[in-house]
């Protein structure tokens, strides 16, 4: 009986989270599309917050892309070339680098980087009282610190992914010179035959989706903190295990959209 | 002081040890925040409202400090101002002897106060009853 | 710099590079270029899928729009080509539907005259069919029937040299044979060797020579079993050849 009831609560708590999470992101969305949600106050938090998630690690952002960009295309490459699977670089290239390896990147390393820093700024601020200090304020917390944090999630993942493709294809012409002796034209005419419109969308609206998600449940868990300065590990520690859960969710839902 | 807040809810400005200041920004956009969020005020015009209020308290410099480096004046000033930039701003002072714990004399804020005399409408300190001797005259 | 300012230009550069990607790949794409569609015809809509590529030069041109059947029982083909490849297609252009063994069927369109005068949209050219599978098993049939007659014929000459293997054996170590002849030779030599001590070194010579003679009787040998095995190498190799080309064979229609 004692396990079936585990089983069962836990179902119970995992539909919670869920319904919770998802709550909380239809109340942001509203927020999102709400004209009054943009004062002058939440439009600096929102250039701060861009600011510091993508132009400040832009320089190593780009720097890792290239390395790890040509270093992997070129093994890609290289691979395809002993294998005898020429001919099948550019679907390579567009269908699995393009649309599913950059987003993915991008999204972990912003999770790493951003995710968890916003995840403890929330669970601090809350344990500080400083959400209590804006509510005294009559300042919308969701408005002001919510708001600019998730709309920044989805304008960095968009960005940065779309410039860490470039990168790759941009490296792509280096090495499909230099290991199938292939021209610049031959190149991009492979690109194209393989480039698929509903493949580019579909990787568009998964950055969206990642980067909404990925700001949105660390805020949500950072919320959670109590009054206690111990209550922030717990509350970081959670968020971060449900992006992470988030992250393959979200991966396997667009695997299943793309396959229809 | 819970009633007084209750019945003026656009105007009641709290300085209080349990309203803190935003830890992870300055003063100045801790005090500008309220300009710009109440009354959508561009930061270019917020700026410098606040600049000029910090310069009647000769506090210029602690603009681009964020709040643990400030001290327990500069705390308690920082949080004034934040209270005054409150449209028609009803000040409550709530405790101040807790934000500024080693202050001999309650006139050194009542200077404050006057400096910036037209930026609120009113102002309140509450604080309990057995700390009345620090307030001198001013409490009888 | 200010932040700002920074923000803003990330922001916008990017935005910039997305959208040139997004209009370029629209534009190579033939998305605002006009497209003419051309009618082909063939008796069997077999292989033909609305998608399909159509190919110049390995360059894929266009693709089929829509297949229909028309009242004579002919299918037809409907193609889509962007006005930037319309060069390609002329009035004596060919139309191949080519099926590979490994990979997508796609239309190829060759044009031996460039300069020719272009395909009116109203003539309805006929695909010719190239099918990989069909024409390798035609052309791989003829090789068959050979490999096979060569794999008798080897059958045949491996058993010959079976025998005549078997003969040389016994010339060689039968009991009339070669070696236990010169072993009698030897033990009689032996026998008068110490009777005949001044002959000896003559003796000697004669017995390095018989030796001799062994030793190119072994390598006869040895050369014949290589022989052998080389040809039962090749027959075995026949015999895979056979089966693997078989089948192929047996599967298709």
């Amino acid at each position: 009986m004692s396990l079936l009831e585990n089983i069962g609560s836990a179902v119970i708590k995992l539909i919670k989270s869920f319904t919770d999470i998802i709550n909380f992101a239809w109340k942001i969305l509203i927020r999102i599309f709400n004209r009054n949600t943009y004062t002058s106050a939440m439009r600096t938090v929102l250039i701060d917050q861009i600011y510091f998630t993508s132009v400040q690690i832009l320089p190593i952002f780009l720097i890792t892309s290239i390395a790890f960009g040509s270093l992997l295309i070129g093994v890609l490459f290289l691979q395809l070339k002993q294998l005898g699977l020429t001919q099948y670089f550019g679907h390579v290239l567009m269908g699995l680098i393009v649309t599913e390896f950059s987003p993915f990147v991008t999204v972990l390393l912003i999770t790493l980087r951003s995710g968890s820093a916003i995840n403890t700024e929330i669970a601090v601020m809350k344990v500080n009282k400083e959400m209590s200090a804006l509510e005294a304020f009559r300042i919308d917390v969701i408005n002001y610190l919510m708001v600019p944090r998730v709309i920044n999630g989805v304008i960095s993942i968009v960005l940065l992914s779309t410039l860490f493709s470039v990168v790759l294809l941009g490296s792509g012409i280096l090495f499909s010179g230099l290991i199938f002796g292939m021209s610049i034209d031959a190149y991009s005419n492979v690109l194209l035959n393989s480039a698929n419109f509903s493949d580019i969308v579909i990787a568009l609206l998964k950055s969206v989706v990642f980067g909404f998600f990925i700001i949105l449940i660390p805020v949500r868990f950072g919320l959670q903190a109590s009054h206690e300065l111990t209550s922030i590990p717990i509350v970081v520690s959670r968020g971060m295990v449900n992006v992470f859960a988030a992250i393959l969710t979200i991966e396997v839902l667009s695997l299943i959209i793309k396959l229809f | 002081m819970r009633n007084f807040i209750k019945n003026h809810p656009q105007q009641a400005a709290l300085v209080s040890i349990d309203v803190p200041l935003i830890s992870n920004q300055s003063v100045l956009m801790n005090i500008a925040l309220i300009k710009q969020y109440h009354e959508n005020m561009p930061t270019a015009k917020a700026e410098p409202i606040v600049f000029s209020a910090l310069r009647r308290l000769n506090l210029e410099n602690i603009a681009f400090k964020r709040n643990p480096d400030l001290n327990d004046e500069e705390r308690f000033f920082a949080m004034l101002l934040r209270a005054v930039m409150v449209r028609d701003a009803l000040v409550i002072i709530d405790r101040p002897l807790k934000i500024v714990p080693h202050m001999k004399n309650i006139d050194y804020i009542f200077q404050a106060l006057k400096n910036i005399e037209n930026l609120y409408l009113n102002c309140h300190i509450y604080d309990y009853d057995w700390m009345r001797e620090k307030y001198g005259e001013l409490s009888r | 710099m200010k932040r700002e300012v920074k923000v803003g230009l990330f922001i916008v550069c990017t935005a910039v590079i997305i959208c040139l990607a997004l209009l370029y790949l629209a534009n190579e794409k033939g998305f605002f270029a006009g497209n003419y569609i051309f009618t082909l015809s063939s008796q069997s809509g077999d292989g033909f899928t609305e998608g399909m590529p159509v190919e110049f030069s390995g360059f894929t041109i266009g693709k089929v729009q829509k297949l229909e059947l028309n009242d004579k029982g002919l299918v037809l083909i409907k193609i889509k080509i962007p006005q930037k490849h319309l060069k390609w297609i002329k009035i004596d252009s060919t139309f191949t539907l080519y099926r590979p063994l490994i990979g997508a069927a796609r239309i190829i369109v060759t044009t031996d005259n460039l300069k020719s005068a272009a395909l009116p949209e109203d003539k309805i050219p006929e695909v010719q069919i190239v099918n990989d599978i069909n024409d390798s098993i035609e052309k791989v049939q003829p090789l068959l029937d050979k490999t096979t007659q060569i794999a008798e014929n080897l059958e045949q000459v491996s058993s010959k040299i079976d025998v005549m293997a078997g003969k040389a054996d016994m010339h060689v170590f039968g009991s009339e044979g070669t070696v236990p002849q010169v072993n009698k030779i030897l033990k009689d030599v032996n026998g008068k060797l110490e009777r005949l001590n001044p002959t000896i070194d003559n003796v000697n010579k004669i017995s390095t020579e018989a030796s001799e003679g062994l030793k190119d009787i072994g390598i006869l040998r040895s050369n014949v079993d290589d022989t052998l095995n080389a040809v039962e190498d090749v027959a075995k190799g026949v015999d895979s050849i056979i089966s693997t080309k078989k089948e192929p064979e047996i599967k298709l229609p």
